[in-house]
This record gives structure tokens, C-alpha cells and sequence, in this order.
């Protein structure tokens, strides 16, 4: 007989015996982390989203002067105060705001503004000055900081697409990315994966090959939890066909399952409008806001909401003034957007950005990104904003 | 038997794989068994002689014609250029790979991987980007003060750093800057002041419309500068001149080249020996080399298999081993993405950071399934990130990776008798098995003529986290 001895492959039938064992031994290990339950959504628009067109002035002569065919007209906007109304595709965003769920934050930025997607992403994401290299990400190094003994797990931080992005790499910890809880899981169909990952015994050999088999371990535990964890609420909600929709609505039926997961990240892509804006933003701001509105709506079904903050921004506004291909270049500061069923304070939170005060043609920051950053971190997770951003950064007060 | 797993010995197998991983991208098992009939000094000998002959990347062509050529390049053709870039890169991107994958002058080309590393560089103008590769392909084995010379004119770099911008008036102190942080000293060995006087002594240096280095006297400032304890009216050759006379730039590089050729850790005194003589060789970058893999040392057991290979690293070696190839460039580039290693385009100056940087849940997944998904046929579902422009509809299907793999030459030559034997994963996995996992791996034996069976050996073994060590 021919010796064919893949023998001990066949000992993954036994392996779902083992499954329950290895997650109470390995679970263990690890900490609950501070913040009452609650969680934080980042949605990043990428691209550069013209927000001057979605919060728009529409008594101000400058704005329609800049843009003769790209303004927006009163009767087109969802009014929200005197001078102020969303883009007719924010419709859920309206609803928000007239509630008193939603904060709109104007002229967010930061000083010197890099007008590469590339590095302003990176500072964005890093939070860091606009000369420094960046080598993580602020939601990783809130990860990092939650490291007592033993780090949270790689869950804690979630973000639906293939590839992390840097604002979940920390130093010592990373957070988990993933298209949907299933494919996740089906990488452990490999029986290499699955045995490696069960058999995990911390060594003190190769440090390399220590690293390689902890963190397969601990993604094979965090690939179970978030499945166990993906099905408990099922939304019988539309979202739109777009991945978007698709993956807001997993995130939605993450939380209202109650996983434990801190901050979850998403983006939408699209927003580099230099030419034909008008139809191009209309159509994608339509996806988010949809994909808003039935995700608030989950949230609150589930009795989530209040325990939620959803910010959105995009890594720079568009410049004010329209080009000559009926669309707007790169710009600099921009308004964020901040939903929860929980605000402190809703509304528009700030004065408008001031039309007739430029720099190069761009709006002029008069709220630090990390502000924002350090108001989520210090008042929503219980975290210590100034080492993780690396400075004092005044708090604000929509929490 | 008995001193079995706690005191290895490393065969000579393994030390021919580490010499080819560590200074080139590996070879395949056929290739080290053509190896093994000569000594060690013999295949450093070896390795030197066959980067001597090397040739340039020649994939684009001088984007200008001759009339062009006399004025420079228009705003216009600038634009256009920067638009058609991303599309060049891409070609330029799977040009290199290929280069990196069939070169006999594997050294040179490993070296030039690791330059473009260190000098880390990326402008939307993939000829010069190109160009660029081709100086440090050309000047990687010499001495390093040719090389720092040569990067600190080259036009890509001067772009990158915003040199043009560097004028009398008012000097622009990114190039400056970086020279000393990344380049040179390392951080903490020069001052603020240091940072503004070289920017000074560099003032004029830019990039004409032809995609060349000019030096433009008009925005230069001859004045007196204090550099680093001297004083004189120092241009910017000087002050390369007086970064390479000091020692710290000796340690800086060689702790650098230790971490990448060695170990991620650098004992002290070896960092200081092998500094010397760095410096006192005039920086010979090949002879510190290859004093590196004369040295027993090189060989023990704690440098072996103790380093994450980079993702590009680990696609040259499924080319060499599989012939990994992709019917699109843009695959390939979303597959580097993924896995977080982009050519020519590094996260900024300061290059990838490597290590277990390169690893996260999500890439590690990817990196361990390749050769399974290769095998059965499963595109990995990669999107091309970051997608600034893409429609907002992008159909997922259009992401999937088509890629093919060829397994035909690593089974035949298991097949052929006498090499199939439980010593498998030997061919592929560099590391001490004590850290392999026991979960009992076990493997047809020399009498197999299942082609099937062996495939589905060699996909365990590449599937293992130790596959991901070199």
C-alpha cells in the first residue's frame, strides 16, 4: 500500500471538539475594555468631499459667485436654519439634525493643509502634524493604550474592507479588517490555519515566528467571535446595493448583537469630483444617506443608538471656487459630521466658514481634526486623549 | 537521535538558502541542489561576479520629443504625464518584479530594493521614477558617498522633498532635513540649526523642465554657513562631504544593513567592528557585504529564519517557485496593496518600516492562503486601494485576482528519486522546527508518484507562518 500519510490532517474532525477549550483558556487573557459599552463609528468619505455643497450657505452671495453652476439653490436644500441647508441627497442626515441627533462641525482641518489625498489621509488617519512621517494610526494607538498586562483583542477595533487602513495600526496592537464576518471565517476552511491557530502555545524561541502564531491565534479567536457575533441580530432593513450599504449593515448587526468591538471603520470612495460634480457627489452622497438612515434606524430597534457616535469626514473640502470642468479641486478645512442618539449638544455647532477669509482659495481651519478626535476619545471611550494624540488638544462639547 | 531537536545543526542546505534569501530573493529547491557542489566563499564569489553585469530598467521610454526636449516640458504635458502615471507605475511596477525574479545579479538587485527603501522616494512621473532605479541599481555595490551624491541630484528625489521650492529667499528645509534624519546621521545627531544651515547650502538645487537636476545660481546662498562644528560658505556637495566624514553615518547605515541582511537585532560591539571598517573602506557597501556573508557568524542558527520577509519579498519567491503571474498589472499592484508593500510607492521618506509591521490579522490571512488559493483557483477578492476617483458602482467582480501558477517543475522535482523524503518542508521553511508547532505534519514518502498528494504537501508547508520567514 502506498504511504500516504497526510494523517493528522484528518484530525481536524476533531478539532471543533477542541474549539470550546482553546477559546475559554485563550479568552480569558484578556480585559474588558473601559467605556460603558459604548461604540464609535468612523465613516471616512475618501476622495475629498466637497462639503461646502452639502452644508450649504445659501444667503451667501460669495458662495454663488465662486460657483455660478455648481451652487446649489435654496429650493433644492433641505433647510435647516435661516442660512443654512443640506444637499437634497442628505435627506436622512435632516432628519437627524431636526431630532437632535446630529452635529455638524464647520472649518475642521489643520494648520498648513496637505492637498495629497495620499498624505492628508495619512495625517487624517495618524493624526499627526503635517511634517511627520506616520508610522500608526490614532484609533490603533487607542488600542495600544488599553494594553495592561494584556491587550484587548484584535476585534476591538473593526474594519470592513480587505485591507487595514493605518488609522487602525497602532504600535503594539492592530485592529481586525474583514469584507464580511463569513469570508473572514472561511479562511480557516485552510486546515494549516485552523491547527496552527488552535495549537498556539506562547514560545520563547524566534520572536518572528512567535509573532506570526500569536496573532494567527488571536485572529482565529476574533474570526469566531465576530461570526457568533454576526448573526444574533439579523436587519430586515434596505440598504442600498451598494457595498456601502452592504457594509454598514454588517457593522449595524455587529453592534445590535453586542460585540464587544470599541470602534469600527469604514469608507466610501468616490468624492474626487474635479469634473461634473454635480451628478457624481448627488449620487453617492444619495448612497450614504440611505445607508444612514436605515443604520440609525437599526441602532435604535436595537436600543443602540444612544450608546453610539457615527463621525464622518473626508480627508480634505474642495476649493471654493468651481473649475472650468464644472467641478472643484483640493481644498483644505471641511465640516464633520457627528450622529448619535446620545448628543450632548446637536445642531450646527459652530459659526459657517467665512467665504470672504481664504487661504489660496481654500477655507481657512478654525477646529484641530484632533479636537474631534480627542473629544471621542477622552468623553466616549474613557481613553487618554494626550498620549495617544501626542499632545493636549481642547475638548469640545457635542459630548 | 537523542540530540535531536535542541542542538541543530544547521545542514548545508539551509545555509546556501539563507545566503540566497538573505542576498538575493531565494532560489528554488532545483536551484539550490545545482548549488550545493560548491563551498560557501565559493557562492559569495559567486553571487559578486554575476552582479558585476547588470542592465538598466528600460521600460519607458524619454517621455519628451526632441522638440520638447530643447524647451521642456509644458504645463500641459506635465498634467498629462502626471495622469498617465499610475498606469506606467503599474508596468514599471511588474517590470522590476520580473527583473527581481530571473536576474543571474541578484545581489545588485536586492541591494537596489533595499536603497529604494532607504532613499525612499515617490513622485507621480513614473520616468523618473525610473530613472531613479536606475541610479541606485548602477551605483548599489559602491561606495555610498557616489550614491548619496547621486540621490541628492537625482530629480525624482529633489521633487519628492520639494527642493525646487529651496530658494535664498526662503529656503525650503524638507531635503535638508531628511538628508540627515533618514539618510545619513540618524535622529538625535544634529541640531535645528544644523537642519536650516544645509538647507541654505542646498538653495538653487532643482529640476528643470526636462526632468533634470539644475543648479540655479541666482536662488543659491553662497554665504557663510556653521555646519555640524565647521564653518566655511559650504555648498551642498560640502555638506554630503561632511556627513560622510562622520563615523555616526558609518553606524547609522551599517546597523541598518544588519537589521535587513542579518537580524532585527544588532549586537553592539559587532555594530561597532563592522562600522569601522564600513568607514574606513570609504564606504564600500559591496565589501561590507561581503565581509557580512564571509563571517561564520552569518550562518548560526540565531540569524537564520528569524526575519518577516516583506510582501515583496515573499511574491518574488512565489515566482521563482510557481511562476506566479497575473493577466493584469493592476492585480499584481492590488495583491502588493494587500499585503502593504506598493514599488515605488512607499508610505513616505522614511520608507516601509518592516518587521512585524508588516503584519496584521488581515494580511497575515492573505499572505497564508495564497498558495492554497492559487492552487484550487480561488481569486482573492483584493480592491485597488486607496480609491479616491473610483466610481462609486465599482462592481466587486472586477477586483477578483485572476493569477496563475504553474506547479508542474516543483513536483517533478520531488518526484525524481531519491529527494522526496520527510525532510520536505526543509526546501521551504528556514527556521528552527522546535518553533514550528507540533501538529504533526507528516509527508508522502520517496515512492510517491502522486502529483496531487505532493501538491497538497507543498501548499501545507507554504500555508505554515514559517513559510513567512527567511
Amino acid at each position: 500500500m502506498r504511504r500516504r500519510s497526510f494523517v493528522k490532517f484528518s484530525a481536524l474532525a476533531s478539532a471543533s471538539i477542541l474549539v470550546p477549550d482553546f477559546l475559554k483558556a485563550f479568552g480569558n487573557h484578556y480585559r474588558e475594555l473601559p467605556g460603558n459599552g459604548r461604540t464609535l463609528v468612523v465613516i471616512q468619505l475618501s476622495g475629498g468631499n466637497d462639503g461646502l455643497n452639502c452644508v450649504v450657505p445659501y444667503r451667501n452671495d460669495l458662495y454663488y459667485k465662486a460657483r455660478p453652476t455648481l451652487g446649489l439653490k435654496r429650493e433644492e436644500l433641505h433647510v435647516l436654519n435661516d442660512e443654512t441647508g443640506l444637499h437634497e441627497n442628505l435627506e436622512s442626515l435632516a432628519d437627524l439634525f431636526h431630532d437632535g441627533k446630529l452635529g455638524i462641525l464647520h472649518g475642521v482641518g489643520y494648520p498648513n493643509p496637505n492637498r495629497s489625498h495620499f498624505r492628508s489621509t495619512d495625517i487624517w488617519q495618524a493624526a499627526c502634524g503635517e511634517n511627520e512621517n506616520a508610522t500608526s494610526g490614532w484609533i490603533g494607538r487607542y488600542l495600544d493604550a488599553q494594553c495592561e498586562g494584556s491587550c484587548p483583542r484584535p476585534h476591538a477595533a473593526v474594519e470592513i474592507d480587505d485591507t487595514l487602513s493605518l488609522a487602525l495600526k497602532g504600535n503594539k496592537m492592530k485592529g481586525l479588517a474583514f469584507r464580511n464576518p463569513q469570508t473572514l471565517q472561511q479562511f480557516f476552511q485552510n486546515p494549516v490555519l485552523r491547527n496552527t491557530a488552535e495549537s498556539y502555545r506562547h514560545s520563547h524561541g524566534n520572536p518572528a515566528a512567535e509573532y506570526l502564531n500569536k496573532t494567527l491565534a488571536e485572529t482565529y479567536e476574533s474570526a469566531g467571535y465576530i461570526y457568533d457575533h454576526s448573526k444574533i441580530f439579523r436587519s430586515k432593513r434596505l440598504y442600498p446595493q451598494h457595498e456601502f450599504g452592504q457594509h454598514l449593515k454588517t457593522i449595524a448587526e455587529l453592534i445590535a448583537s453586542g460585540s464587544e468591538t470599541r470602534v469600527y471603520y469604514i469608507s466610501l470612495s468616490g468624492f474626487d469630483t474635479h469634473a461634473f460634480q454635480l451628478g457624481q457627489q448627488s449620487r453617492i452622497l444619495k448612497v450614504y444617506s440611505e445607508a444612514m438612515k436605515s443604520f440609525c434606524a437599526d441602532l435604535a430597534d436595537a436600543n443602540r443608538f444612544h450608546e453610539t457616535v457615527i463621525l464622518t469626514f473626508s480627508e480634505f473640502g474642495r476649493r471654493v471656487e468651481q473649475n472650468a470642468s464644472k467641478g472643484t479641486d483640493h481644498g483644505a478645512a471641511n465640516n464633520v459630521f457627528i450622529a448619535g442618539g446620545n448628543l450632548a449638544r446637536s445642531g450646527l455647532l459652530n459659526p459657517l466658514p467665512d467665504l470672504g477669509k481664504l487661504d489660496q482659495g481654500d477655507l481657512v481651519h478654525s477646529v484641530d481634526f484632533r479636537q474631534v478626535y480627542a473629544t471621542l476619545l477622552v468623553k466616549w471611550l474613557q481613553a487618554d486623549a494626550s498620549e495617544i494624540l501626542n499632545g493636549n488638544y481642547p475638548l469640545l462639547n457635542f459630548i | 537521535m537523542v540530540i535531536g531537536l535542541h542542538l541543530i545543526v544547521v545542514t548545508g542546505q539551509k545555509k546556501i538558502q539563507h545566503l540566497f534569501l538573505r542576498a538575493g530573493f531565494g532560489e528554488t529547491p532545483a536551484g539550490i541542489l545545482a548549488l550545493r557542489k560548491f563551498t560557501l566563499p565559493e557562492l559569495v564569489s559567486q553571487l559578486f561576479s554575476s552582479s558585476e553585469k547588470f542592465r538598466d530598467l528600460n521600460y519607458l521610454p524619454f517621455p519628451l520629443n526632441e522638440s520638447q526636449e530643447r524647451k521642456g516640458a509644458s504645463p500641459f504635458q506635465v498634467l498629462k504625464m502626471i495622469l498617465k502615471s499610475r498606469q506606467d507605475m503599474e508596468e514599471l511596477n511588474s517590470e522590476w518584479l520580473f527583473k527581481m525574479t530571473y536576474t543571474p545579479a541578484v545581489l545588485r538587485e536586492k541591494l537596489t530594493f533595499f536603497w529604494h527603501n532607504h532613499f525612499a522616494t515617490s513622485v507621480p512621473f513614473a520616468y523618473l521614477m525610473q530613472v531613479q532605479n536606475n541610479t541606485l541599481r548602477r551605483l548599489a555595490l559602491g561606495p555610498f558617498g557616489d550614491l548619496l551624491h547621486a540621490i541628492a541630484k537625482d530629480p525624482a528625489m529633489l521633487l519628492y522633498l520639494n527642493n525646487q521650492q529651496n530658494k535664498k529667499d526662503h529656503p525650503n528645509e524638507n531635503f535638508a532635513r531628511e538628508v540627515m534624519e533618514l539618510f545619513t546621521l540618524g535622529i538625535g545627531h544634529y541640531t535645528e540649526q544644523d537642519i536650516r544651515e544645509a538647507a541654505r547650502a542646498f538653495t538653487g538645487w532643482t529640476v528643470n523642465a526636462r526632468g533634470e537636476y539644475e543648479f540655479q545660481k541666482e536662488h543659491h546662498d553662497d554665504g557663510i554657513k556653521e555646519f555640524l562644528g565647521r564653518k566655511g560658505n559650504f555648498n551642498g556637495e560640502d555638506i554630503l562631504n561632511i556627513l560622510l566624514e562622520e563615523k555616526q553615518t558609518a553606524r547609522f547605515l551599517v546597523s541598518k544593513i544588519y537589521r535587513e541582511y542579518v537580524n532585527p537585532t544588532v549586537p553592539k560591539e559587532r555594530l561597532e567592528t563592522l562600522s569601522l571598517a564600513y568607514y574606513n573602506s570609504g564606504y564600500h557597501t559591496g565589501e561590507l557585504l561581503r565581509s557580512i556573508f564571509n563571517s561564520d557568524w552569518f550562518y548560526d542558527e540565531e540569524n537564520i529564519g528569524v526575519k518577516i520577509c516583506s510582501p515583496v519579498e515573499l511574491i518574488v519567491r512565489y515566482k521563482k517557485l510557481v511562476d506566479l503571474q497575473f493577466k493584469k498589472n493592476k492585480t499584481l499592484v492590488n495583491l502588493q496593496y494587500a499585503l502593504g508593500q506598493v514599488l515605488f510607492f512607499p508610505p513616505n521618506v522614511a520608507g516601509w518600516k518592516g518587521g512585524t509591521q508588516w503584519i496584521d490579522s488581515t494580511s497575515l490571512l492573505v499572505r497564508l492562503s495564497l498558495a492554497r488559493y492559487l492552487v484550487q483557483g480561488i481569486p482573492i477578492g483584493l480592491k485597488s486601494r486607496p480609491a479616491f476617483e473610483a466610481p462609486p458602482d465599482e462592481s466587486h467582480a472586477e477586483t477578483l485576482m485572476p493569477a496563475t501558477s504553474d506547479w508542474g517543475p516543483l513536483t517533478n522535482f520531488f518526484k525524481d528519486k531519491g529527494r522526496l523524503t520527510e525532510s520536505l518542508p526543509e526546501h521551504f521553511i528556514q527556521c528552527d522546527p522546535q518553533d514550528m508547532n507540533e501538529n504533526g505534519f507528516a509527508y508522502p514518502g520517496a515512492e510517491t508518484t502522486d502529483e496531487k498528494d505532493l501538491i497538497r504537501s507543498i501548499v501545507n508547508i507554504l500555508s505554515m507562518p514559517q513559510f513567512q520567514l527567511i
